[in-house]
């Protein structure tokens, strides 16, 4: 029999159902201008639309009564959720029996959605009979996910069951693995083209990372894992761990309302929360419950709070839910799962905590961050729920201090640091270690520029100086080579951590407020003066070597000079450099280009060669700016020493060596100076980690520095760093770090005396260097370095107007130095300063040299180079 | 309508830009380039490296205006641009055909 046409219903053509839909419409919204409920606004259109169906359903069915005979009505995807914001399209399903009664019922279905675009009302109506909602297709995977949200409306009530109870049931567990799949993808895909970040300057508030999207993404995958293995329906958000759902609820909220203020000020489906709706939201505070209006930068604060919590349940999900993979996955799972070990179980990339009471220790509770930070995993959401358990109970009594240090910052150095101080902070546990953090938490600075919150950016900084270790562009591989030198690159990420705290504390100028915080955190931890000191420098000058750039031309020599001065010494330079490099590539993705990069770069190398060649040129002088060095040391020192016998045992010296040393190593300095009537060679050694360091002080003598390396090698020390400067009155202060390469010192403590005698009777000649050096086997002179390092030498004669500077790049091999020191001796030079440094297994050193007190002639540096050639290859 | 092209060393931009937004000029195209005249460059060492100083970084700012604001606009940026020195930059002046707002479509001179 051939399908006939409905007759026409009057409340189908008529004008009373879109006037009462209109006024239904004005009623909702204007609820919402007084209220601001999003979620009951949405749930209220939601019950407006139920009605509007059932009306018109009704007046169809009046006209024919076999309508409902193999014909369902029902909402799905958001509609189906009671989710239905003013703008958002309505999603329905109609449901027949099979293709017969689709075809019978399709002018049916022609007029409700005809009714429903008249009202108007956008209706993205599906067509679907039984068999077809129970297949799966990758390529409509959305309409599938959409029916996990069906609920009846209008029609056989029968029919619908059969879909809720056995249909969807029975096709979810059948297709859980590539259903799973899917719902992963989807929100990868989406994810990357939000920048895979909750940071945006105008986020979307439906499909950003953490947005309204992620949080149905978020019942599906709970309702999948679920229906998958029961094969029954359960409430999606009661099967969220219990202490997120709590947050996303509250989350949900506030979007819903952001939501159906966007829609209603647009009056289209537009979710971008653009500046001008940041400032109208904010002026209205919308989502919040007290209603007092706020500033925009305060409200996109709640945002990033309720996004961090959507997207943390996301991701939590997506983890405990990645389906079973191919053999080859599984494999690899294996050896994942090898990392287990008596304090962690490591399953699916994630950690879980084989004895969860082991958090009660104190010095535990780092080590899963230190473990995930090491292996980049990620941290179980059981692990988490128990590290968040403990923090709780003991607010208050973790805050960092030295007898923790060792373990943070080690994290610090690692190369999953970046994950692991958010999962820190996602926990609670960063800031109950640095109370001072608190204040930055989702803290927003808004402009056009800057991307992240405060405390996002200074998780980026890790994380993009870390970055640098891996393959990347030609112009980041000048910056990984600086990280690579870094004696103590812990220092550079603890500043890094801190140094926009000052953003979240009142007054004009964050830096101050930054270095009030670091020195309370400073003090806790007891670090090494020079420590703090080196910290403190970098939160104080972060902005210095960009404004140079702004500002100054870094072509030229006074502009170079003046920086050198602020910066003093290399290692500061290095560590400023990159910090400068990290604070700006974490401001946004493209806010350093190669550009600037490459012009931060040449700001940093002629600065290094400056404070290289400009040694000799600057120094101290009581008069003038050493004033305050001055008064630094003479607080330090016992109050029966003047200020006078300091400022002359300082004058002359480079400022390098006031900017390399703290006020406490000067001080020692002074000490050991005063000492020399009694012990002509003042020795102090030291021992650090795999490092040990001898700083010699004693008159200054012709080949002392040959001498002393001379001894140095003699007894198996290869040296890697070394410094040596002259006073004016004469004294001679030199520094080596060197490495003790047969253990000697270190495995045989009593030699270390031995060692210091030695040292004492080669320079006073009481001994010979040779009976020393016979000690060493012949070849040992040779380089040791694979790689095929040509030696460079290169004289300058216009950097100093007093000596001439030598710079000697070759193979670094034990023996070297003194190889060379002795052959410039030789031939009459006198080493008015020598800085030596290794950059692997290139050795560079930096000689000043004189010969009767004069720069050395064209025919002596000829000399010097042949004879250097010739002796070092 | 003129087109202004000049090319500044970048620690004169800020002074420049002050300077051109006094005089009501609001509206700019800034690129970050590397150039070089007669200037040229030179190398320099680094660490035992040679590196090569020869394209410098400069800033090109791009400004089409009315014909009466083009010799305050060139004299403003010569008085915040100059050092004197090899490398402070040049201004290229040129003639404009036509400009068209895309918003709205409007042509001419009122759409800058």
């Amino acid at each position: 029999m051939k399908a006939s046409s409905p007759i026409p219903h009057p409340i189908l053509t008529g004008s009373t159902l879109r006037e009462w839909y209109g006024a239904e419409l004005a009623r909702i919204s204007g609820k919402f201008d007084r209220s601001g409920n999003g979620s009951a606004t949405a749930s209220a259109r939601a019950a407006l639309l139920d009605q509007v169906i059932g009306k018109i359903h009704g007046a169809l069915l009046s006209s024919s009564p076999s309508l409902d005979q193999g014909l369902c009505i029902a909402a799905i995807g958001g509609y189906g959720r009671r989710a239905l914001f003013p703008q958002s399209d309505v999603d329905l399903l109609l449901l027949c029996e099979n293709g017969a009664a689709e075809k019978r019922l399709r002018p049916s279905f022609t007029a409700i959605s005809q009714a429903l675009w008249d009202l108007p009302v956008r209706v993205s109506p599906a067509t679907r009979t039984l068999d077809e909602c129970g297949r799966f297709n990758s390529e409509n995977a959305e309409f599938t996910i959409s029916l996990l949200d069906c609920r009846p409306l209008a029609g056989d009530l029968k029919l619908f069951g059969r879909l809720h109870d056995q249909v969807i049931p029975k096709m979810v567990a059948r297709e859980q693995r590539d259903l799973l799949r899917m719902l992963h993808q989807l929100v990868r895909e989406r994810h990357a083209k939000h920048g895979n970040t909750i940071f945006g300057l105008e986020p979307n508030i439906k499909d950003s990372p953490g947005g309204l999207r992620d949080y149905a993404v978020a019942r599906s995958l709970a309702l999948v894992s679920w229906m998958g293995a029961q094969r029954a329906w359960a409430e999606p958000e009661s099967l969220w761990p219990a202490e997120l759902r709590e947050q996303c609820l509250l989350a949900f909220d506030f979007l819903a309302a952001a939501r159906c203020f966007l829609h209603y000020r647009c009056q289209r489906d537009d979710n971008s929360m653009t500046y001008e709706s940041q400032d109208e939201a904010a002026s209205r505070a919308i989502g919040l419950g007290d209603k007092q209006p706020i500033s925009a930068a305060d409200w996109m604060r709640h945002y990033f709070r309720k996004a961090r919590s959507i997207d943390r349940l996301t991701n939590l999900l997506i983890e405990e839910s990645v389906p079973e993979q191919s053999s080859l996955y599984a494999t690899f799972e294996g050896r994942r799962t090898r990392l287990s070990n008596a304090d962690f179980q490591v399953a699916r990339e994630q950690i879980f905590l084989a004895n969860p009471s082991a958090l009660a220790d104190r010095a535990f509770l780092l080590r899963p961050f230190e473990f995930m930070a090491r292996h980049g995993l990620s941290l179980s959401g059981e692990a988490q729920r128990q590290i968040e358990h403990r923090v709780a109970d003991a607010a208050g009594e973790l805050t960092l201090s030295a007898d923790i240090w060792t373990s943070f910052r080690q994290i610090l150095l690692l190369p999953g640091a970046a994950p692991a101080l958010r999962a820190m902070h996602a926990c609670g546990l960063l800031v109950a270690l640095l109370p001072e953090f608190k204040v930055i938490d989702a803290l927003v600075t808004r402009d056009f520029y800057h991307r992240y919150t405060v405390d996002e950016h200074s998780f980026m900084t890790v994380e993009n100086l870390h970055r640098l270790r891996r393959p990347g562009e030609d112009w980041e591989q000048k910056y990984r080579e600086i990280l690579d030198e870094l004696e103590q690159p812990e220092l550079l990420f603890f500043a890094l951590l801190l140094h926009d705290v000052g953003k979240g504390m009142a007054g004009d100028n964050h830096v101050q407020g930054s270095l009030q915080a670091a020195r309370q955190v400073l003090a806790r931890l007891a670090l090494p003066s020079v420590q703090a000191e080196t910290v403190l420098f970098l939160i104080a000058n972060h902005l210095e070597m960009s404004r140079t750039l702004q500002r100054r031309d870094i072509f030229n020599p006074e502009e170079i000079r003046s920086f050198s001065r602020r910066v003093g010494a290399p290692e500061r330079l290095k560590m400023l450099c990159l910090f400068t490099y990290a604070d700006i590539r974490s401001v946004n993705p493209e806010a350093l280009t190669p550009w600037k990069a490459e012009m931060l770069w040449q700001l940093y190398a002629a600065t290094e060669n400056h404070l290289n060649r400009a040694v000799d040129e600057e120094r101290f002088h009581a008069a003038g700016a050493g004033e305050q060095q001055l008064k630094a040391v003479s607080a330090i020192l016992p109050g029966n020493i003047a200020e006078e016998e300091i400022a002359a045992f300082l004058e002359g010296f480079p400022e390098r060596y006031l900017a390399s040393h703290s006020p406490e190593e000067i001080a020692t300095h002074l000490q050991m100076s005063r000492r020399l009537a009694q012990e002509p060679f003042q020795i102090e050694p030291a021992h650090d980690r795999d490092r040990f360091t001898l700083t010699l002080l004693t008159r200054d003598r012709p080949r002392l520095l040959a001498t002393t390396v001379g001894t140095l090698y003699g007894w198996g020390m290869s040296i890697v760093k070394a410094e040596a400067f002259a006073s004016t009155a004469g004294i001679a202060l030199d520094t080596f770090h060197f490495i003790d390469l047969f253990r000697t010192l270190e495995l045989n403590p009593s030699e270390r005396e031995r060692f210091r005698q030695s040292l004492i009777q080669t320079l006073s000649g009481q001994q010979s260097l040779e009976a020393v050096l016979a000690k060493r086997s012949p070849g040992s002179f040779a380089a040791t370095s694979k790689i095929d390092i040509p030696t460079q030498i290169r004289f300058d004669d216009t950097c100093s107007s007093l000596s001439s500077v030598l710079e000697l790049v070759a193979a670094d091999r034990p023996g070297l130095l003194y190889q060379v020191a002795s052959l410039l001796s030789e031939l009459g030079c006198n080493i008015e300063v020598a800085l030596i440094d290794t950059e692997g297994p290139k050795a560079i050193d930096v000689f000043y040299l004189t010969a009767q007190g004069l720069k050395l002639d064209p025919a002596r540096e000829e000399a010097i180079e042949k004879a250097l050639l010739s002796r070092i290859g | 309508m003129t087109r202004i092209e000049a090319i500044v060393r970048p620690s004169t931009f800020e002074p420049v830009k002050e300077a051109l937004r006094e005089i009501g000029v609001e509206g700019m195209t800034v690129s970050e380039v590397r150039g070089h005249g007669r200037q040229k460059g030179h190398t320099e060492v680094y660490r035992g490296r040679e590196y090569s100083v020869d394209f410098l970084p400069k800033i090109m700012i791009e400004m089409i205006l009315p014909d009466n604001l083009v010799e305050p606009v060139v004299q403003a940026i010569l008085r915040t641009a100059k050092t004197g020195k090899i490398g402070d930059g040049k201004i290229f002046i040129s003639q404009v055909q036509d400009a068209i707002r895309i918003r709205n479509e409007e042509r001419g001179e009122s759409a800058l």
